[in-house]
C-alpha cells in the first residue's frame, strides 16, 4: 500500500472519529501547547529581563552589605554579622575610586504617606545623593525638577514622588509644590518621577526620593547604606570595582588572607538568578510536557487498540483483496502517527494562542512592550516528538492488526 | 466484458490432493476437511453444495488462499500454495481470487470507486490507472453511474454487484463466492446469477458455495459434501 493512500485513509478515519480523536490528543495537545508556550514565554521574558538589567546600566554596580540573593541560612547569619555601611564609606569610595563616572548613595524603608485625611501606605520611603538618578537606569521627571546637592547639604524636608502616590494622595490635584505627611514628618513635594509601570507586578511608582541626610535624620543611621556608582566606561568596569573593592577592604583592615565583609553587586548577578529560576522552569516544563506526552501516548494506544478491534473485518477484507502484513501495519501506524500530529498540530495552534495572550497580559502588566515568540524550532520539534509518540504508540495496536488471521478476521462481525 | 487472464498455463487452475483441515478445540480435534481430491480446469463453473457444517466454507478459504490445510497439497496454476507464507499467500489472493462474500465485506466508509480499487492498491498500481480499471469494472456490472456512492446508498443488490466488480478488478484465474445471494431476495439473486452466467460466458472460472438447488442449476458442475468429504462431483452437459 502506497503512502499515500496510507495517509489518506488516516485521515478519513479521523475525520470520521472528529470529537472521539480531539480527545484522543488532548494529552498530546497539551503537552505541546505547554512547552511550546513556556519556551517562547520565557524567552521573551529573557529578552525583557536582559533590556531591564541593561537598562539598569551595565557599567554601574552596587556597594552593599550583603549580597542580593542569600542561599542559606548559615549565609544569612554571617551576613547579620557584618558592619553597616555608612555615609563615610561613602565619601572614602568616592575619593578612592578614580574610574567612577559617579558615586551615590541610597537607603530605604517602608512607611505610610498622608495628605490631610488620605493615608498611602507601603511606601518605599528612598533616602538618595543627588545623583542616584543618573546612575544606572536615568529616572525621568514628569513634573518639578530632582532633589539638588543643596537639599542633600542642608537635609532639606522636599522630595521627588513617585506616581503611584500622586494617584492615591492628590488624585487630579496638582501635588507640586504640596506637603505631605510622611511617618509624621512634613515632605514638600518638589518633583514627580514619569510613570515605570509593575516588574512582576511589583509597582515601580510608589515611592518617595527625600535626600539622604534627612532619611538619616527621620529614620536613623543605622540602617546599612548602598553605595551606588557608575564605571567611566565599560572597559573600565572591572577596575572601577577593584578599586571600590580595595577602599573597603583598606577602611576594614582587612589582611589578604581574609574575605570582602561586603558585597559588590552588578547587573550579572540578577542576569545570572534569572537564568537559574528559568532553568528550574524548564526542567518543570519539560517533566510537565514528559508526563502528558506518556499519558497522551498511552490514550492513543488505547484508542488505536479501540479502532483496531472496530475494523477486524474490515483488516480481513484488505487481507482476503491482496494485503500484506506489512500494508496493514503501515496502514495503522501511519494512521497513530497522523493522529497524535494531529495533536501536535493542535498544541502548536494552541501554543500559539497562549504565548499571544499571555504576551499580551504580561506586556501589560509591565506597561511594556514585549513578545513571546513561537520559534520554528519549537513547533518542528513538537510535531517531530508528537510524531514519534503516535509511532511508538502504534506499534503494538498495528501489528495486532497486521498478525490477524484473514479467516477470523472475516467470521468477525 | 472483460477477458480472462491471458493464460500460457495449460494444466487444470485447481488440483487438491487429499487436503485435510483440521481445528484444535482444547484437547478435541475437529475434521472440517478429511481428505479432498478434486481438480478444477479454466473456464469450469462450479458450484459446492452440502449441509450446514459439512466444510463448504473451509474448503472456499482454502481454494481462495485466505488458509493452508493441515495436510495434502494445494497446487493453483501450478504453484504449491500448500507451502507458501503469508505474504506470498497474500500476493496470490491478490493476484489470482477474487471473492465475493453473502455479506458483501465493502468497506463503508468507502465510495463504491474506492472499494473497487482496494485490489489495485495491494498490487502497487498507481492512482490513474486504478480510478480508470475501477471505473470500467463498476461499467461492467451496470454502475457506472453510481461510482461516487457509499455502500449505504446503495441496494443490496447493487452492494453486491460492486463487490463483484471488486473481485473481478484483478482479472483473477478464480471468481470465489461464498452464498452470493444468501442475503438477497429472489429477484436481486436471479440478477447476480445472470452477472455470473454472463462471466461464465466470458472465459472466467467460477466456484460458488449455495444452499439452493435453482443457483447451483447455474453451474455445469456440482460438488456435494457431507461431513468434510466429497460425497459427489457431477458434471451436466449442457
Ligand atoms: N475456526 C474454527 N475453529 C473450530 N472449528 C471450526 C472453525 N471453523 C469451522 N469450524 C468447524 O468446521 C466445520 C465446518 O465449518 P464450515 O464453516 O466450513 O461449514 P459450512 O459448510 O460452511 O457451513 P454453513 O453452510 O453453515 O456455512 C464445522 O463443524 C465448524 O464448526
Ligand atoms: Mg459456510
Amino acid at each position: 500500500m502506497p503512502f499515500t493512500e496510507a495517509i489518506r485513509t488516516a485521515l478519513q478515519s479521523l475525520r470520521t472519529n472528529k470529537l472521539r480523536s480531539f480527545l484522543t490528543v488532548l494529552g498530546i495537545l497539551i503537552g505541546v501547547s505547554s512547552v511550546i508556550a513556556v519556551v517562547a514565554i520565557t524567552e521573551g521574558l529573557d529578552a525583557y529581563i536582559s533590556n531591564q538589567v541593561l537598562a539598569l546600566g551595565s557599567r554601574s554596580f552596587r556597594l552593599q552589605k550583603q549580597p542580593d540573593i542569600i542561599t542559606s541560612h548559615e549565609e544569612w547569619k554571617e551576613m547579620m554579622k557584618r558592619k553597616r555601611i555608612e555615609l563615610d564609606d561613602l565619601e572614602a569610595v568616592r575619593k578612592a575610586c578614580t574610574q567612577c563616572a559617579e558615586v551615590g548613595a541610597s537607603v530605604g524603608t517602608g512607611g505610610s504617606a498622608k495628605r490631610g485625611r488620605t493615608i498611602h501606605k507601603d511606601v518605599r520611603i528612598i533616602g538618595i545623593t543627588e545623583n542616584i538618578s543618573r546612575i544606572g537606569a536615568v529616572r525621568e521627571l514628569a513634573q518639578g525638577r530632582h532633589l539638588v546637592q543643596q537639599d542633600i547639604d542642608q537635609a532639606g524636608r522636599v522630595g521627588v514622588v513617585g506616581m503611584d502616590l500622586v494617584d492615591g494622595l492628590f488624585g487630579s490635584v496638582d501635588p507640586m509644590g504640596k506637603e505631605i505627611d510622611v511617618d509624621g514628618n512634613k515632605i514638600r513635594i518638589v518633583g514627580v518621577a514619569e510613570p515605570k509601570g509593575a516588574i512582576f507586578g511589583q509597582s515601580q511608582d510608589n515611592f518617595i526620593w527625600i535626600p539622604i541626610t534627612t532619611f538619616q535624620k527621620l529614620y536613623g543611621s543605622r540602617r546599612s547604606i548602598s553605595i551606588q556608582a557608575e564605571a567611566v566606561s565599560m572597559e573600565r568596569f572591572e577596575d572601577a570595582q577593584d578599586q571600590v573593592r580595595l577602599a573597603m577592604r583598606n577602611r576594614r583592615h582587612l589582611t589578604y588572607l581574609k574575605d570582602d565583609d561586603f558585597s559588590i553587586e552588578t547587573g550579572e548577578s540578577i542576569m545570572d538568578l534569572w537564568q537559574t529560576a528559568t532553568r528550574g522552569i524548564y526542567v518543570v516544563t519539560i517533566v510537565v510536557t514528559a508526563i502528558s506526552l506518556l499519558i497522551g501516548g498511552i490514550v492513543v494506544m488505547n484508542i488505536m487498540l479501540v479502532s483496531v478491534t472496530e475494523r477486524i473485518q474490515e483488516i480481513g477484507v484488505r487481507k482476503a483483496l491482496g494485503a500484506r502484513r506489512g500494508d496493514i501495519l503501515r496502514q495503522f501506524l501511519v494512521e497513530s502517527v497522523v493522529l497524535s500530529g494531529f495533536g501536535g498540530l493542535l498544541g502548536v495552534l494552541g501554543a500559539a494562542g497562549i504565548a499571544l495572550g499571555l504576551g499580551s497580559v504580561i506586556g501589560s502588566m509591565m506597561s511594556l512592550d514585549f513578545s513571546a515568540p513561537v520559534r520554528p524550532w519549537a513547533v518542528g520539534l513538537a510535531l517531530g516528538v508528537s510524531s514519534v509518540v503516535g509511532l511508538v504508540a502504534g506499534l503494538y495496536p498495528a501489528s495486532r492488526a497486521a498478525a490477524l488471521d484473514p479467516v477470523e478476521a472475516l467470521r468477525n462481525e | 466484458m472483460s477477458t480472462a487472464a491471458p493464460d500460457t498455463f495449460n494444466g487444470p487452475i485447481i488440483d487438491a490432493e487429499d487436503l485435510w483441515r483440521t481445528y484444535e478445540m482444547g484437547a478435541e480435534e475437529i475434521h472440517a476437511l478429511r481428505g479432498v481430491t478434486f481438480k478444477i480446469d479454466k473456464g469450469e463453473y462450479v458450484a459446492v453444495m452440502g449441509p450446514s457444517g459439512s466444510g463448504k466454507s473451509t474448503l472456499m478459504n482454502l481454494i481462495g488462499c485466505l488458509d493452508t490445510p493441515t495436510s495434502g497439497t494445494y497446487v493453483l496454476r501450478g504453484k504449491v500454495v500448500s507451502e507458501m507464507d503469508d505474504d506470498e499467500l497474500a500476493a496470490i489472493r491478490n493476484r489470482e481470487i477474487g471473492f465475493v462474500f453473502q455479506t458483501f465485506n465493502l468497506l463503508p466508509r468507502a465510495s463504491a470507486l474506492h472499494n473497487v480499487e482496494l485490489p489495485l492498491v495491494y498490487a502497487g498500481i498507481p492512482r490513474d490507472e486504478r480510478i480508470e480499471k475501477a471505473r470500467q469494472a463498476l461499467e461492467m456490472v451496470d454502475l457506472g453511474d453510481r461510482v461516487t456512492h457509499k455502500p449505504n446508498e446503495l441496494s443490496g443488490g447493487q452492494r453486491q454487484r460492486v463487490a463483484v466488480a471488486r473481485a473481478l478488478v484483478m482479472n483473477p484465474s478464480i471468481l470465489l463466492a461464498d452464498e452470493p445471494t444468501g442475503n438477497l431476495d429472489t429477484a436481486t439473486g436471479q440478477d447476480i446469477m445472470a452477472l455470473f452466467d454472463r462471466l461464465k460466458e466470458a472465459g472466467h472460472t467460477i466456484i460458488l458455495v449455495t444452499h439452493e438447488r435453482e443457483i447451483a442449476d447455474h453451474a455445469q458442475r456440482t460438488i456435494h459434501i457431507r461431513d468434510g468429504q466429497i460425497e459427489s462431483d457431477e458434471r451436466r452437459t449442457s
